[in-house]
């Protein structure tokens, strides 16, 4: 006839409904933090993977400038072009107007990283142009 | 009041209580006394026990006085022999006993164990249990002529044993388990709850730790804020470069004005314009502070030199 208090199991249920509701609550301020730290993780991720597409994809880089050097509105302009381990120099001792607007206009309006950048008038019509873009 | 090896057996009764030496330590199964319980001998047409059971509150209602009683039954030949008794009442009678409920073994009824008695059993100095109509009677030992002491040697307890509901009259056993149901099922919820909240805990880590992998970028954070700078920075100052060249292109420069010399290096950007002689750049020293953009200005003979830092 050994009976347990009714009052115990109650009292002891309640300790283990007090216990559980203090872990859930617990557990959910940690699952907020993790989703918070997740967000913030993947907001990192996306802004870094999209800035290495931009300036450290070194294929994407040379594709692009390759297109714009074989235009053929730059066939006058001499460019010499050396490409390095990290970087692209694209020089001329003298390059005409037109071609210089074309050149710039379609270097300034994408994304390249431009380290050193030098434009020295000539004459009215021509100019020497020196340029080094990283990638 | 003799002794088995095993337990002791005693019979219980509220005028004997003093009378009863229990053994310390020793289980003690309890025969209660006609006077703990009420008893009925009846005819019913069902079958089983348990329907009996479900009866009996009506059965007792206009017999028993104001108490909270339990009941119990069993079936003796085409009839069934149908309790009531109250539990405080009983738990009352073996405390003032001296038994512990630690000690106590089974409850029986003196009626399903003494019901085959042929004469009277003396169960004290002043009373006496007898057998009328198949039911145990307590009565005066007086009424008597003769009687035999009681004893249990060679009595072979029966299967109808009761449970005591310790705290029945606190709280009404059925109410009791509705309630231990819902708190038991209030815990098995946040129980599943917390299980859920475990596994999304996981999965979030989980794809915290892929997410790195999955954009093909090096494996800790720290290193990632590093490159993150370092291309952040990059993006600003070319985003910069291309504002102030495109500041400069625009601007209208005087008569006999115009850009020699764009130079970019080491994040300075100096924009070299021919034409202008001191004191006339303020045209292009306005736009400068229109735009908000911090500059150095030198002049070297008829030429104005813009110093941007990046």
């Amino acid at each position: 006839m050994n009976q347990i208090n009714p009052l115990q199991i109650g009292g002891l249920l309640l300790v283990v409904i007090l216990f559980l509701f203090f872990k859930l609550s617990a557990v959910q301020n940690e699952i907020v933090e993790a989703d918070q730290s997740f967000k913030k993780s993947e907001k990192l991720a996306l802004d870094v993977s999209a800035l290495k597409n931009i300036y450290a994809d070194k294929k994407r880089t040379q594709k692009r400038l390759q297109k714009i050097f074989s235009n053929r509105k730059l066939h006058t302009a001499n460019l010499k072009i050396k490409e390095q381990k990290k970087l692209l120099k694209v020089s001329s001792e003298s390059i005409d107007t037109s071609a210089l607007n074309y050149l710039m206009g379609k270097i300034l309006n994408d994304s390249y990283n431009i380290t050193t950048l030098k434009i020295k008038q000539l004459s009215k019509e021509k100019a020497s142009l020196e340029m080094e873009i990283k990638w | 009041m003799k002794f088995s090896s095993n337990k002791q057996r005693i019979f219980l009764d509220p005028s004997s209580g003093e009378l009863i030496r229990i053994v310390k330590g020793k289980k003690v199964d309890i025969i209660l006394s006609p006077s703990m319980y009420w008893v009925k001998k009846i005819s019913l047409p069902v079958k089983s026990v348990r329907e009996v059971k479900k009866l009996l509150p009506s059965i007792f209602e206009d017999s028993l006085p104001v108490g909270h009683y339990s009941y119990y039954a069993y079936k003796s030949e085409d009839e069934f022999i149908a309790f009531a008794y109250e539990d405080k009442k009983i738990l009352e009678a073996i405390q003032k006993a001296g038994i512990a409920t630690a000690q106590v073994g089974a409850i029986y009824f003196a009626q399903s164990e003494f019901e085959g008695i042929k004469t009277v059993v003396q169960v004290s100095e002043t009373t006496g249990l007898y057998v009328k109509d198949k039911l145990l009677l307590l009565a005066p030992i007086t009424w008597f002529k003769e009687s035999e002491k009681l004893s249990f040697d060679g009595l072979k307890l029966s299967k109808h044993r009761i449970h005591l509901q310790q705290y029945g009259h606190i709280i009404d056993p059925k109410s009791l388990y509705k309630i231990g149901i819902v708190l038991s099922l209030f815990a098995l919820i946040l129980g599943g709850e917390l299980f859920i909240a475990k596994s999304k805990l996981q999965d979030i880590e989980a794809k915290k730790e892929e997410i790195f992998s999955k954009y093909k970028l090096q494996s800790s954070t720290l290193q990632n804020e590093a490159s993150l700078k370092k291309y952040t920075k990059i993006y600003t100052t070319q985003i910069k470069l291309r504002k102030y060249l495109s500041l400069f292109l625009k601007l209208h420069l005087k008569e006999g004005q115009k850009i020699v010399l764009i130079d970019y290096k080491n994040r300075i950007l100096s924009i070299t314009i021919g034409g202008v002689k001191k004191g006339m750049g303020e045209s292009i020293v306005s736009m400068l502070k229109r735009e908000k953009v911090e500059h150095k200005v030198s002049f070297h003979s008829e030429s104005m030199k813009v110093e941007i830092k990046l």
